[in-house]
């Protein structure tokens, strides 16, 4: 239904908000792709300032330098088990829990209802939770990492919602065949919710992939740091205190720079490596992020 | 079946709320917190004498109210911007870019404001296309809140208008068809229909965001402070943590802590219940 003829106002307001969504376009891509250009130029051009979003005086050699650092691998590996370990973990735990909140019979119903809301509203914070993590020895180890996060109320709620909606004629139908009730859970209910354990093991991967605070106040050892942290020494090392600007270019944690290495390539390249998964899985993932949130939305 | 996630929750979520009683004693890690012995309110007193308690509370607060000011009704105004473009391919693809920064890592985003605050940085390479000063952003208070406000809405705002979009997606779209043949434009229809429609989201939405005025992102505030901008950017989040983490005081924190999980409970409250009256919509 198109209008017959567009006033003046109308037609100038098109044109604003046009230019509104190429500055919102320019800057987010601006720094991102000025950051890939930065990583893959030499050193001439990055301290001239004049590289933008296409690489000048192209080199890979940020790349090959920063792969010699075995933490950089190692961050990799480790960011990886976090990652799928976690969210592995968490949709287990959360569908095993979630699913007995649909059946009408179990008895635990309310309580177990209760027991999650509480911790909706309620928690112990910072402190309590890092002496508990302590007092459990799980401080420096792959768990800590792994476990605390695995199971939240919200997520729960979210897996019973979708769970009920799934027809019970198909689980009754199972059970009268005689399945039990993990049989059912994971033959009928899970395979029906593939869209649902995607979106969550989307989020889930992503949200462990950039999270880098649990590390930093859990893991000693750097052999067991994340990839973020091995970003953030490489970002942030040694200068909280007004390095930067003095000395410039800043300070990389490894050594011999070749001639044509600018320390910033350097830097440039580890966020590039850290944020290439995201952005190689955006794409698909960025399809299913809305039904995620409209999941979420159904209940509150 | 419940009990793996009933574990977890119990020892993950249930025996750190124990752990608070560390607030009310004087925690020794031999003894456990059972044993070790009372010392009631002491820690509390203790913030309250603190001369960084005022400025960490302060700090908290205005970084709170600066980001309700404008982090909050940005994600509004760019999803009515975003519902009132004609080319469905152009919008499609301006959403999708603008969700992306939301899945950059902190520390990704922390690097990037270092990278181009710093002196050869983006923003001084501007500054001096203009003949002007190089400045060392991150080192001077006065920039702080605005670096960090405006990163946030730069993380933010676009994936902040999926809920809106959703919320208008759900509007019937006869209402539009017969407020034009009354002869409404298209200011009139925003203001009359769409908005309308997306307030109860809106104000669920503000009351959260009211809620969690004292919660500051305090892990990139710790990327990016320094003693030099202490001053402006050290809140609650980053006090416990350097005092608390580092400095091993975990019941002093604790009480920190404590204490303002009680103040953002009691301003959530009190904005749901300013809400109810006043709008007539409320979270309970």
């Amino acid at each position: 239904m198109r209008k017959r003829r567009e006033s003046f106002g109308s037609r100038a307001f098109d044109v604003f908000n046009i230019l509104i969504m190429i500055f919102i376009l320019v800057v987010v891509l601006y720094p991102i792709l000025n950051i890939i250009a930065t990583s893959l130029s030499s050193a001439r051009y990055i301290a001239s300032g004049s590289v933008t979003i296409w690489p000048k005086g192209f080199t890979l050699q940020a790349y090959t330098d920063v792969f010699k650092d075995p933490y950089i691998f190692k961050g990799y590996v480790n960011s990886i088990i976090y990652a799928v370990g976690s969210t592995g973990i968490m949709l287990l735990f959360t569908s095993l829990m979630a699913y007995p909140l649909t059946i009408p019979e179990f008895a635990g119903k309310k309580f177990i209802t209760v027991f999650l809301a509480i911790t909706m509203f309620f928690s112990g914070g910072l402190i309590p939770t890092y002496l508990l993590i302590r007092s459990l020895h799980l401080l420096d180890t792959v768990w800590v990492m792994i476990l605390p996060g695995a199971v939240g109320a919200y997520n729960v709620f979210l897996f019973r919602t979708f769970f009920m909606n799934i027809p019970s004629e198909l689980k009754d139908s199972a059970r009268i065949d005689g399945a039990n009730d993990l049989i059912v859970l994971f033959r009928i209910v899970l395979p029906l919710s593939k869209a649902l354990l995607a979106t969550f093991a989307l989020f889930g991967l992503v949200g462990s992939w950039n999270s880098w605070f649990e590390a930093m106040i859990y893991l000693q050892s750097q052999d067991k740091y994340p990839l973020q942290m091995v970003l953030r020494n490489y970002l942030f090392s040694l200068d909280t205190n007004a390095i930067q600007g003095r000395v410039g270019a800043g300070n990389v944690a490894i050594n011999a720079p070749g001639e044509s290495l600018d320390p910033k390539a350097v830097r440039m390249s580890v966020i590039v490596i850290t944020m290439f998964p995201i952005m190689l899985i955006y794409p698909f993932f960025q399809k299913h992020f809305t039904r995620g949130i409209l999941i979420g939305s159904i209940k509150g | 079946m419940v009990l793996p996630g009933f574990l977890t929750l119990l020892v993950f979520h249930y025996f750190p709320m124990y752990g608070i009683l560390v607030a009310f004693k004087d925690y020794s890690a031999v003894q456990g917190i059972w044993n070790s012995p009372w010392v009631g309110f002491k820690y509390f007193n203790t913030f309250f004498h603190d001369p960084m308690a005022y400025r960490v509370l302060r700090n908290t607060l205005l970084l709170g109210i600066y980001s309700l000011i404008w982090s909050f009704p940005a994600p509004i105004i760019l999803a009515l911007l975003f519902n009132e473009l004609r080319n469905k391919y152009f919008k499609k693809f301006v959403q999708t870019v603008s969700y992306f920064p939301h899945f950059i890592s902190v520390v990704i985003v922390a690097g990037m404001l270092k990278e181009f605050t710093a002196r050869d940085g983006l923003f001084n390479q501007i500054l001096a296309f203009f003949g002007k000063e190089p400045i060392m952003f991150l080192l001077e208070p006065e920039y702080f809140r605005t670096i960090f406000i405006a990163s946030g809405i730069w993380q933010g705002v676009g994936f902040g208008t999926i809920i809106y979009l959703a919320a208008m997606s759900g509007i019937d779209p006869t209402l539009y068809d017969v407020a034009e043949v009354d002869g409404a434009g298209r200011w009139k229809k925003v203001v009359h229909i769409t908005w309308p429609c997306i307030r109860p989201t809106t104000i669920i939405l503000l009351i959260f965001s009211i809620g969690g005025i004292l919660g500051t992102d305090f892990q990139k505030i710790i990327l990016l402070y320094s003693p030099e901008t202490y001053s402006v950017a050290d809140v609650i989040g980053s006090y416990v943590y350097r005092q608390g983490i580092l400095g091993a005081q975990y019941e002093y924190t604790t009480a920190i802590g404590l204490f303002m999980s009680v103040v953002s409970f009691i301003i959530l409250y009190i904005a749901n219940w300013v809400s109810r009256k006043v709008s007539e919509t409320s979270l309970f």
